[in-house]
């Protein structure tokens, strides 16, 4: 499972940046909604930390199941 | 927006973010039925004026369950450090809280501005909190067949998205975030104590961050027209929503849903006919 929370991190990382950059604009009014964008960068990368904070999980094996 | 309104509008926002009434639809209502014309809900000056009074709702949040925060933040650090789970309440607590604050998080974030344009007028928020109102004796109702009355610390993390995605429903004006993910938390085998505490520290970083985001706007050319009312809105806005959640605390040690089931119900159904017949627009 530590890869797959590895790579959903990258992805979401890069989603965010292409959210806020314009490159992508789904769920949002595309171009002028800039401080939209912010807010999907923002929501992509906390994401992206849970995706990591999952990764460390599984580097360690679990104290209870 | 006089000075009166501002205050108004404050103790509604206070308490009906808390008060599982839907703070959204009573927002959109209330001015409908006073027939607050002068009120421009999408201009800068108003927009900046909600922000501050989300933002005094969530401090009123923290400090309530200040010490309760506090050892969930610091049990979770523990716990990221440690890179392992443990058995320890505040973690257990924690995890839950982050579980089921995504779902809200996601869906907030992708359809907020969609849903709001589309049900912002007091006609759907009327339904929706009728609907509000039958979703609480739904809940009452499967209540009574769920066996185990439980900790928070008990329930799985499927049943923490499940009352994230209840409190995501609060997205649609008329229905309560508190209502929605306490009646999920009760399906859940909490019991009312436990599902309003649960749904209160869930709602807790959820306002904060929408607030967080949206203090941008307090920069917006017209914002400062609002100064003194934002200020004081925000001040009387938190004041209202301490009392608020220190007050359903109690109120939910011996006590369910079925008199705000009542109130959503009747209100609803009453500004619904209302705005069908113009009254209320």
């Amino acid at each position: 499972m530590k890869p797959i929370a590895l790579i959903l991190a990258l992805v979401f990382f890069v989603l965010g940046i292409l959210y806020w950059m314009g490159t992508i604009n789904f769920f949002t009014k595309s171009g002028a909604a800039h401080e939209h964008h912010t807010t999907h960068l923002i929501a992509c990368w906390a994401l992206a930390l849970l995706c990591l904070i999952w990764a460390r999980f599984q580097s360690n094996a679990p104290a209870r199941r | 927006m006089t000075f009166t309104q501002a205050l108004l509008l404050a103790l509604l926002q206070g308490v009906s973010e808390l008060f599982p009434v839907s703070s959204l639809g009573h927002t959109i209502l209330v001015p409908a039925v006073l027939h607050w014309t002068n009120i421009d809900r999408s201009a800068p000056s108003f927009l900046a004026f909600v922000v501050v009074l989300h933002l005094g709702t969530a401090v009123a949040l923290v400090l309530f369950y200040r010490r309760e925060w506090a050892a969930i933040v610091r049990a979770l650090v523990v716990s990221v450090v440690r890179g392992r789970l443990s058995d320890d309440p505040e973690e257990c607590v924690g995890w839950r809280l982050v579980v089921g604050t995504i779902p809200v998080g996601i869906l907030g974030v992708a359809l907020e501005h969609p849903v709001r344009q589309l049900f912002g007028s007091p006609a759907p928020a009327a339904a929706f909190l009728a609907i509000n109102g039958l979703v609480m004796f739904l809940g009452e109702y499967l209540r009574r067949r769920v066996k185990r009355e439980r900790p928070i610390e008990s329930i799985t993390y499927g049943q923490s998205v499940f009352v994230g995605f209840a409190q995501a429903l609060a997205l649609l004006p008329g229905i309560s975030r508190s209502g929605a993910s306490m009646v999920a938390g009760l399906l859940s085998g909490l019991d009312h104590e436990n599902a309003a505490r649960f749904s209160f520290l869930l709602a807790t970083p959820v306002i904060l961050a929408a607030a967080l985001l949206e203090i941008p706007k307090l920069f917006a050319a017209d914002a400062h027209v609002v100064l003194v009312q934002a200020i004081v809105g925000g001040i009387a806005a938190g004041i209202a929503a301490y009392f608020s959640v220190a007050f359903l605390t109690r109120y939910f040690r011996s006590n369910d849903l079925r008199p705000f089931g009542w109130y959503c119900l009747i209100v609803g159904i009453i500004c619904f006919v209302l705005s069908r017949m113009g009254v209320i627009s």
